[in-house]
C-alpha cells in the first residue's frame, strides 16, 4: 500500500477546470409514454429552481438596499441569510412550489374525492336532465 | 405542522464547499422541492393505489403491477427522479468552483494523528462500476483530477441536502444511532478497536471516538477521492482515525482484530454475494465476544405491501440496484452462513438519535425521504 501524506491532497492538473460529470452511468427511467414529456418536466423543475435563486437574489438586494450603503454583486453574492431570514424564504418557496405545482395538487384533490363525488359527465347528465 | 428542515446548519469544517449565495439559494430549492414532494405529494400515491383497486393486504409486486402505469405514480416519481439529478448538479457547481480553495484550506488544518492509506491498485468493485450508485454522477470512486477529493466533497454536502439536514449538522445520525443500539444492547463490550465498512466521507465513523473515547477508530472504504476527503475531514474537526482504501469483502486487518464492526447504509450498496463476503469477513476480524453492527431502511417483511413498494422506489429509479434484495436478507441465516452462531444473531428498529429534527419528519420510510422515519433499522451478530 503506498501511504499517501496531506500534502499532496487535491492536485488538480493545472491545465483545465475542474469539471464533474452531469450524467450518471445508468440507464434513466422513462416515466411518460412519449420521452420528450420526461424532458420537458425535467427542463420545468429546474427553470423553477432558477426563478427561486433570482428570487433569493432580489429579496437580498431589497434588503441590501433598505441598508442605504452602497452595494454591488460582490456583496450579493456573499450576503449570508439570518435564521429569520432563510426562514421567511422557506416561506416563500414552500407557497412557490404549491403555485407552481398547482395542477399536482388538483390532482391529489381529484384522488381525495374520487370515490366520493360524481364524475364529470354525472355532472353533466345530472343539470340536463334534472 | 411538518416543518421543512434547512440547509445552512450543517457544520462547516474547513473541507466544506462555501456557498455563494445563489448556490445556497439553489441547493435550498432543491430542499424544499424535495420536502414538498415527500410531504405534500407522495402521501397521494395511496389514494391512487386504493383508486386502482389496491387492497391494505397486497404485497409490494401486487402494488406495483397496480401503479406502474398510474399517471399520478408517475409524475411524481418523475419529479422525484429529477430532484435527485438537480441536487447532485447543485452540489457539484460550486465544488468545480472551489476545489483549488477546498485543497488549500486543507494545507492549514492542524493534523490530530488520523492516518490515511491508499492502494492504486485496488480493483473496485462490480457493483460500483456499473452504475453509478444513487445517480451521483461519477459514484464515489471515479477521479477527475490528480489527487481528487471531489465525489468526497460532493457527496458530504449532498448527504445534508439528501437526508434534509435530518441527520444532523454532521449528517451523523446513523452513527449516532448504532452506538445507541451497541451501548444497550452490548453495554460490557468496551470496545478498543472500532472498524467502520464503507466508511465514505466518515460522516457516520467520527461518532465513534467520542462515544469510545479509549478506542482505535479504523475505516475503509475501496473509492481513494472519498478517503482523501474524509481524512482530512475528520483532521478538521479534530476526530482521530485511521482510514485505509479497501474492499470491506477482504481486508488486510488481523484474525480477531476488532471489537465492534460497524457499517451504515453499506450493505444496499453491494451485492448478494458481497454482502456475504462482508459477513464472513467481519466473523473472520471479530475477537470472541465482539460485534457486529449494519445500519439500514427496514426490511419489507416488516411493512405493509405499500409501504414496502414506496420504500423500494430506489431499486428501479434511483440507480441502487441491491436496494430491494437487501431489503429482504434473513439475517439469522445470512449470520449462520458466515460462520456466527444464528442465536447470536439480532435485527431491531432504533430511534433516531438526532432528535431534534422530529419535527421535521414524515415518520415514513418512502422513495426520497431519507432520515424521515425517525428511526433506523439495525441487523448484525455476535463472534
Amino acid at each position: 500500500m503506498a501511504v499517501v501524506g496531506s500534502g499532496t491532497f487535491g492536485e488538480r492538473r493545472l491545465d483545465m477546470a475542474l469539471e464533474l460529470p452531469r450524467k450518471a452511468k445508468g440507464q434513466r427511467p422513462k416515466y411518460f409514454e412519449d420521452a420528450a414529456i420526461d424532458r420537458v418536466l425535467a427542463i420545468t423543475l429546474s427553470l423553477a429552481g432558477e426563478v427561486s435563486v433570482l428570487r433569493d437574489r432580489i429579496d437580498t438586494i431589497e434588503r441590501l438596499s433598505a441598508i442605504g450603503k452602497p452595494f454591488g454583486p460582490a456583496e450579493v453574492d456573499s450576503f449570508e441569510p439570518t435564521a429569520e431570514i432563510a426562514a421567511d424564504r422557506e416561506r416563500w418557496r414552500s407557497n412557490y412550489l404549491e403555485q407552481v405545482l398547482l395542477v399536482i395538487q388538483q390532482d391529489v384533490d381529484d384522488l381525495k374525492q374520487r370515490n366520493s363525488t360524481h364524475s364529470y359527465d354525472e355532472a353533466v347528465q345530472s343539470v340536463e336532465t334534472t | 405542522m411538518l416543518e421543512s428542515g434547512d440547509a445552512q446548519t450543517q457544520t462547516p469544517h474547513a473541507m466544506l464547499a462555501r456557498n455563494t449565495a445563489d448556490e445556497l439559494a439553489r441547493q435550498e430549492y432543491v430542499k424544499s422541492l424535495k420536502f414538498h414532494l415527500a410531504s405534500k405529494v407522495s402521501p397521494a400515491n395511496a389514494l391512487a393505489f386504493a383508486a386502482n383497486g389496491g387492497k391494505p393486504e397486497d404485497n409490494r409486486h401486487e402494488v406495483a403491477r397496480l401503479l406502474k402505469n398510474d399517471p399520478f405514480y408517475n409524475t411524481w416519481s418523475a419529479m422525484l427522479r429529477t430532484s435527485q439529478e438537480l441536487m447532485w448538479r447543485s452540489v457539484q457547481l460550486p465544488i468545480e468552483r472551489t476545489f483549488d480553495e477546498i485543497r488549500d484550506r486543507s494545507n492549514v488544518v492542524a493534523p490530530v494523528g488520523g492516518t490515511l492509506e491508499l492502494d492504486p491498485d485496488l480493483e473496485i468493485p462490480a457493483y460500483h462500476r456499473h452504475v453509478d450508485i444513487h445517480c451521483m454522477p461519477g459514484g464515489y470512486h471515479s477521479e477527475f483530477a490528480q489527487e481528487d477529493f471531489s465525489s468526497g466533497a460532493v457527496y458530504d454536502r449532498a448527504v445534508y441536502l439528501y437526508a434534509m439536514g435530518r441527520m444532523g449538522p454532521e449528517n451523523s445520525d446513523i452513527g449516532d444511532t448504532l452506538i445507541n443500539v451497541v451501548k444497550d444492547r452490548f453495554a460490557d463490550l468496551e470496545p478498543l478497536r472500532i472498524l467502520d465498512m464503507g466508511c465514505s466521507v466518515g460522516h457516520s465513523t467520527l461518532p465513534y471516538v467520542d462515544a469510545f473515547p479509549d478506542a482505535e477508530v479504523y475505516a475503509v472504504d475501496v473509492a481513494a477521492p472519498m478517503l482523501r476527503y474524509a481524512h482530512m475531514r475528520a483532521e478538521s474537526l479534530g476526530k482521530k482515525v485511521h482510514f485505509s482504501q479497501q474492499n470491506a469483502e477482504h481486508t488486510n486487518f488481523e484474525e480477531g482484530s476488532f471489537d465492534l464492526i460497524v457499517s451504515h447504509i453499506l450493505i444496499h450498496e453491494t451485492s448478494h454475494r458481497a454482502s456475504r463476503a462482508i459477513m464472513r469477513e467481519c466473523r473472520r476480524l471479530l475477537r470472541p465476544g465482539g460485534v457486529v453492527v449494519h445500519g439500514e431502511t427496514p426490511p419489507y417483511r416488516d411493512l405493509p405491501g405499500f409501504d414496502a413498494f414506496m420504500l423500494d422506489w430506489d431499486t428501479r429509479n434511483n440507480n441502487e440496484p441491491y436496494w430491494g434484495a437487501s431489503h429482504e436478507i434473513d439475517v439469522a441465516s445470512i449470520c449462520e452462513e458466515a460462520g456466527f452462531d444464528p442465536d447470536k444473531s439480532f435485527e431491531g428498529l432504533q430511534l433516531s438519535a438526532f432528535d431534534a429534527a422530529e419535527a421535521k419528519r414524515t415518520r415514513k420510510f418512502q422513495g426520497g425521504d431519507f432520515g424521515g422515519g425517525g428511526q433506523w433499522y439495525f441487523w448484525g451478530a455476535q463472534a
